[in-house]
């Protein structure tokens, strides 16, 4: 445990009632509530936890040591069994959901509760149903408070600074609504914490690898299009313009500024903005993915991207974005007339000599390419596979940290103090999973040094290939695209810029076009051959291969060719080669830098990677057990200086560090969250050596993104601090916190209107009662409605949502539930039920505060009258069930007054009525079925639901005909006149007396 | 009046106290034509809507109720269309809510004329129209109806309908069925025997 966290508990703990704790991401979170779990004892009663996500909670369960282990309390277990559980003295893990249920009907004695631990407050507000708990914990607990024998607590935990502080005094709030007194703020520079992790600080490494030229060029050509189109956004005059820079351009939260400046207008919007919106997400994509991707997955997602989006986005034809798909395509291949083809080769070598004099500089990385041609109509496709700058650096830092610890193990320096770094494991962190398995395929199967990294790149390549393939197969799109896209140029503003070039080109450009693309193609047919062919290891590095394969001496010289730019020596050794002779070679390498060794190419040991990769590629799945097993594997078999390695995504949330203990950490993606969890393993772990390494692109908006995203946290603080100074928090007499009183009314402009009736006092004199289902306890409105004053009575209802009274019943849809339930078909069944046992039903459609009030703008509406649109829907509604009534709701707290006005002259509901209704009793007759008395109406639904039968003829049956088993017998004559048709009425024939399928 | 009903059958009545609404602008999938209409518009021989701007509301807080006394009660359909064209809604709507609600009107709210327009057009195009649009999509081979078909009865499932389906070959020897046939259905027991006996047998009405 670090020191600080001790220092937070105390502080946390020194006020009985609780507190919330904010403190910078990274500082782990999980050991600090593990180890405040850790001092809780039974005799204080049942400490009650809300569930955090599943991976923040299997870290705090990692980090539990003490018996016993939390409970889990979920909704299979039967009432009586979670009863005694909410008595016993124990940690249990609950959904609010269940809870709030709980404590409504009154299951929970609440004397026997310690207190709650919430970890997610940033995501709480005062309508969650968190705040309800709480509020409905803190009066039943306010008796036991005045004795201040045994106070209950609320502690509240939060690592997401910059959450706390968006929203207009989102803490202050908060605060009150979760009945909080004290603010504990630990953000990273706070003294105790940067003092403690700055005692002994981790070694650290900065590396900084230039950006190869075309990685520039695409970057510098996205920020362009970025501020271009943050210029039109800002043209609009809809949003506020201080927000919108480049650099917040680089976030998530990018998309959240704004949403929430746009969503309360977002149907007023042109289809332009909306566009432009999406548009800048989808580049801040391509801007992150630049860094993250190699060259030829990169052009894949550009390629996809261009298919699937071309036509409504405005970003692709802004001037700037022809460079990114130009530059990104000229980082995997390119095309030269045949007759070049030697030339070609020739500057290739040179540019291969090029790099030999400048030794180890990586980015001239295009040259590192095979080049293989594919001859169509004279155009040769050049293969160049630019391969990602970190990864040779990667590669180098590892064999340096491998080279010097056999230095060490040899006993050259015979110092006591290294042996401590000596066999620790080394841990590479990227961002996602894919990245991960990349890098292990780059490092740890290759052989000797480059030929695996082309190897990787080679693999995507053909994927790649393979994969036009199948475009080539639905070729429609890609025609239809070329061809429009010179016609119909739909950038406009800035963005217009790319509309001239087109034009002047767009004879060359689609012939170009087409002739890439042909070529492209003839490539793929050409591997998927070799596919079929059961070629595929050995032509796995050249498509050429099973020409040059017959003639040694041209399989010569292509090696010879790869080998000037990426081979190293590597004589007869093979796979298996002998440790002396790899450590042999290795200080010759890795000394001199040299990469122009000539290479034999080793086929057996290439074949043998190749398959080891198939093999892997088929078990994809990266779990943490399977990279460790592997990682032993390859270290016995490699026994090269490579020395252990772990590669982690941050993705995964696993607790790497406390886990593998590593001794070196190579930070492959910088995160800022990740550093800390560094810093935080080091002071925990001060006797450790550890040296950590970044390695950052150079200029790159990874660097800005990083340091960007401290500024931002430390900005939250800063913000937190001067908010803390200024916050007013009720307290009463017994220096408890009031929070936001049951009784005073949350402020609106709508409530000027009841005030003014009222005379400023509660209008609701009796308590009124509102039965809510169980289900509907996932949303905000039955808290809502217990803050008005109602008293909630949750049941399992069969029928809607909410009963007002006997005679009104509720079914709420949400937008989103509503168009999905008119999909499904659900709601028309809903309505139907509720229409049936309910004088007054009622649709909700219920509108959220923070987005627009309507369905659509007044543009979208279109000209004709289709069946798919959400006013076709709802007239479709209204007009078969005409006794259906719509309350559209502004938003929650609107449909709370809405609903007390409606129950202002109503009997109260009854609720056990409001829970037989719709369940048939035993012999199968519902209660109150209006039309059960006069109908068997589980048989006239039967019959609207044969095939022939519809609502205009199936009364003109039921009046003809007595029952459905006297159908059967009719005649298909007197079937015609009761159906109004011969086709009709055979068609039901048809289907009554057709065969069932036999199962055989 | 049989020339009025003629008219009624393809168009839409509109009241003459609608003169000079732009809103008619926007009814152009549907023909209309003005006559001495109670309602401000009657879209069919069952359904009749009241045309209400909030706007208009906030100033006449009474008129949609009065509006609605007028209205005889042979519509079976009457709407009330609100024309949503103030900032600050939730009172002034509270207000029009409560008072559709409890005066046996459905409430439709629209955001501009347009949209109140496609209303107007959708309800008088789509008098008869099934509701198969929102009941959700149904498979149409033989074996989704006939599970769609038997599932009305009351817990009958999946399994049941293959049960019944293999036993008796056809649906109409499932409806021919004898109690004691039904009952040697695996799977099936006594109370689901009877509510299928009854559904095929009982009469589709119950008043003799």
């Amino acid at each position: 445990m670090v020191q600080f966290h001790e220092h937070i508990i105390t502080d946390l703990l020194e006020d009985p009632a609780g507190g919330l704790v904010i403190l910078s991401s990274g500082l782990s979170l999980p050991k600090l509530v593990s180890s405040l779990l850790s001092l809780h004892s039974p005799s204080q009663g049942t400490l009650l936890i809300f569930s955090p996500p599943p991976t923040l909670k299997s870290l705090i369960l990692h980090h539990h040591n003490t018996n016993p282990n939390p409970i889990e309390i979920t909704a299979d277990l039967p009432s009586h069994h979670r009863l005694s559980l909410y008595s016993s003295g124990q940690i249990c893990f609950i959904t609010p959901r269940i809870l709030i249920v709980d404590l409504l009907s009154n299951k929970i004695p609440t004397s026997s509760l310690a207190g709650l631990i919430i970890l997610n407050a940033h995501s709480i507000s005062e309508t969650s149903t968190e705040a309800f708990i709480v509020r409905i914990l803190k009066s039943s607990t306010q008796n036991r408070n005045q004795n201040n024998s045994n106070v209950f607590y609320i502690r509240a935990f939060s690592d997401r600074p910059q959450a706390m502080v968006s929203g207009f005094c989102k803490t202050e709030r908060l605060m009150k609504c979760l009945f909080i007194r004290r603010l504990h703020l630990w953000p990273r520079f706070q003294v105790y914490v940067s003092q403690e992790l700055e005692k002994d600080p981790p070694e650290v490494v900065d590396v900084r690898v230039p950006m190869s030229k075309y990685m520039v060029g695409i970057q510098k050509a996205i920020l362009e299009v970025m501020d271009a189109c943050l210029k039109e956004v800002r043209k609009s005059n809809k949003v506020d313009v201080e927000d919108l820079t480049v650099e917040n351009g680089l976030f998530k939260s990018f998309d959240e500024i704004v949403r929430r400046q746009l969503d309360p207008i977002w149907h007023t919007l042109g289809k332009k903005t909306k566009q432009l919106v999406s548009d800048l997400k989808t580049l801040r994509k391509l801007l992150d993915y630049l860094v993250r991707y190699d060259a030829v997955s990169y052009l894949k997602y550009l390629d996809t991207l261009r298919v699937s989006q071309s036509f409504q986005s405005v970003w692709i034809f802004a001037e700037p974005s022809y460079k990114i798909f130009d530059y990104a395509k000229k980082r995997v291949f390119r095309l030269t007339r045949s007759s070049d083809v030697k030339l070609n080769e020739q500057s290739k070598n040179k540019v291969g000599k090029k790099r030999k004099l400048k030794g180890d500089d990586s980015n001239e990385g295009e040259a590192d390419g095979t080049s293989s041609s594919t001859t169509s109509s004279g155009v040769v496709l050049e293969e160049v596979l630019e391969e990602a700058p970190k990864w040779k650096v990667l590669r180098e830092i590892l064999e340096e940290i491998g080279e010097e610890r056999q230095r060490v193990e040899s006993g050259e320096e015979d110092q006591v103090e290294s042996e401590g770094v000596d066999n620790g494991i080394v841990l590479v962190a990227c961002k996602d999973e894919c990245s991960c398995m990349q890098l292990e395929d780059c490092i740890m199967h290759s052989p000797r040094k480059y030929i695996f990294l082309m190897k990787v790149l080679q693999e995507e390549w053909k994927k790649y290939l393979l994969s036009k393939v199948e475009l080539g197969g639905l070729p429609a799109p890609e025609k239809k695209k070329a061809k429009l896209k010179p016609k119909e140029p739909k950038g406009f503003g800035i963005l217009d810029g790319v509309v001239p070039v087109t034009t002047v080109q767009s004879a060359e450009a689609s012939s170009t076009n087409k002739q890439e693309h042909d070529v492209l193609l003839a490539a793929a047919s050409k591997i998927r051959n070799q596919y079929k062919r059961g070629l595929v290891v050995e032509d796995e590095l050249q498509p050429l291969a099973d020409s040059s394969k017959k003639g040694a001496k041209e399989k010569g010289k292509e090696h010879k060719k790869r080998g000037q730019a990426t081979g190293q020596d590597s004589g007869s050794k093979d796979n298996d080669s002998n440790i002396d002779t790899v450590i042999k070679d290795l200080p010759e390498i890795s000394g001199s830098k040299n990469k122009s060794q000539t290479v034999e190419n080793d086929q057996a040991a290439i074949d043998g990677y190749y398959e080891a990769n198939l093999q892997r590629a088929s078990v994809n799945k990266g779990a943490l057990q399977r990279h460790a097993e592997e990682l032993g594997l390859t270290g016995s078999r490699n026994a090269k200086p490579i020395p252990p390695v772990h590669f982690h995504a941050l993705e995964s949330d696993q607790p790497i560090l406390d886990i593998l203990k590593p001794s070196v950490v190579i930070v492959y993606h910088p995160d800022m969250m990740f550093v800390r969890e560094i810093e935080v393993y080091k002071a925990e772990n001060p006797s450790k050596k550890l040296k950590v390494y970044f390695i950052f692109y150079e200029d790159s908006t990874e660097v800005q993104k990083f340091e960007a995203s401290i500024r931002r946290e430390n900005g939250a603080f800063e913000s937190l601090i001067r908010q803390k100074s200024l916050m007013m928090i009720p307290v009463d007499q017994n220096g408890h916190c009031l929070g936001l009183n049951v009784s005073i009314e949350p402020l609106g402009s709508s409530y000027q209107n009841s005030t003014r009736r009222a005379g400023g006092r509660k209008e609701i004199e009796k308590e009124m009662q509102v039965i809510v289902d169980m289900r509907e306890f996932m949303s905000s409105l039955p808290n809502v409605l217990h803050q008005k004053g109602m008293s909630i009575i949750p049941v399992t209802l069969e029928v809607g949502d909410y009963i007002l009274s006997p005679s009104i019943c509720v079914e709420r849809k949400s937008i989103q539930d509503l168009y999905m339930s008119f999909t499904s078909g659900r709601l028309y069944n809903q309505v139907e039920t509720m229409v049936r046992y309910y004088r007054l039903p009622v649709l909700l459609i219920e509108f959220s505060q923070d987005k627009s009030f309507s369905f659509q703008s007044a543009s979208d509406i279109g000209d004709d009258v289709t069946p798919t649109s959400i006013i076709s829907k709802l007239s479709l509604l209204a007009l078969h069930f005409p006794r259906l009534r719509i309350i559209w709701s502004r938003s929650l707290h609107a449909t709370a007054e809405i609903f007390a006005s409606l129950k202002a002259n109503q009997d109260e509901p009854d609720e056990m009525k409001a829970v037989r209704v719709g369940v048939p009793s035993e012999d199968g007759i519902v209660e109150n079925d209006v039309r059960a008395e006069n109908y068997n109406t589980s048989a006239v639904e039967f019959l609207r639901r044969l095939p022939g039968v519809t609502d205009s003829n199936y009364r003109a049956i039921m009046d003809g005909c007595k029952s459905l088993a006297e159908l059967t017998l009719l005649p298909v004559e007197k079937l015609a006149e009761l159906m109004g048709g011969q086709k009709a009425a055979r068609t039901l024939r048809d289907f009554l007396y057709a065969k069932y399928p036999t199962l055989l | 009046s049989s020339v009025q009903n003629n008219q009624s059958r393809n168009a839409i009545l509109v009241s003459h106290r609608q003169k000079g609404n732009p809103l008619l602008k926007h009814i152009r999938n549907v023909k209309w034509a003005f006559a001495d209409v109670v309602c401000d518009y009657l879209l069919g021989q069952s359904s009749c809507a009241l045309y209400l701007s909030l706007r208009y509301h906030l100033l006449h807080p009474d008129y949609l109720y009065y509006r609605i006394r007028e209205l005889q009660k042979n519509c079976k359909l009457r709407v009330v269309l609100c024309h949503v064209d103030v900032e600050d809604v939730v009172k002034p709507l509270l207000e029009v809510t409560k008072t559709a609600l409890l005066h046996d009107c459905t409430l439709l709210c629209a955001w501009s004329l347009e949209e109140c327009g496609r209303y107007l057009e959708t309800i008088k195009m789509y008098e008869n129209k099934p509701a198969d649009l929102i009941q959700g999509q149904m498979d149409t081979d033989y074996s989704s109806r006939l599970h769609h078909a038997l599932t009305t009865v009351r817990r009958v499932n999946k399994t049941d309908v293959v049960t019944l389906g293999s036993t008796f070959g056809s649906l109409s020897n499932i409806m021919d069925a004898s109690m004691e046939d039904l009952a040697r259905c695996p799977g099936i027991g006594e109370r689901k025997v009877k509510r299928l006996y009854d559904t095929f047998h009982e009469p589709f009405k119950r008043v003799v």
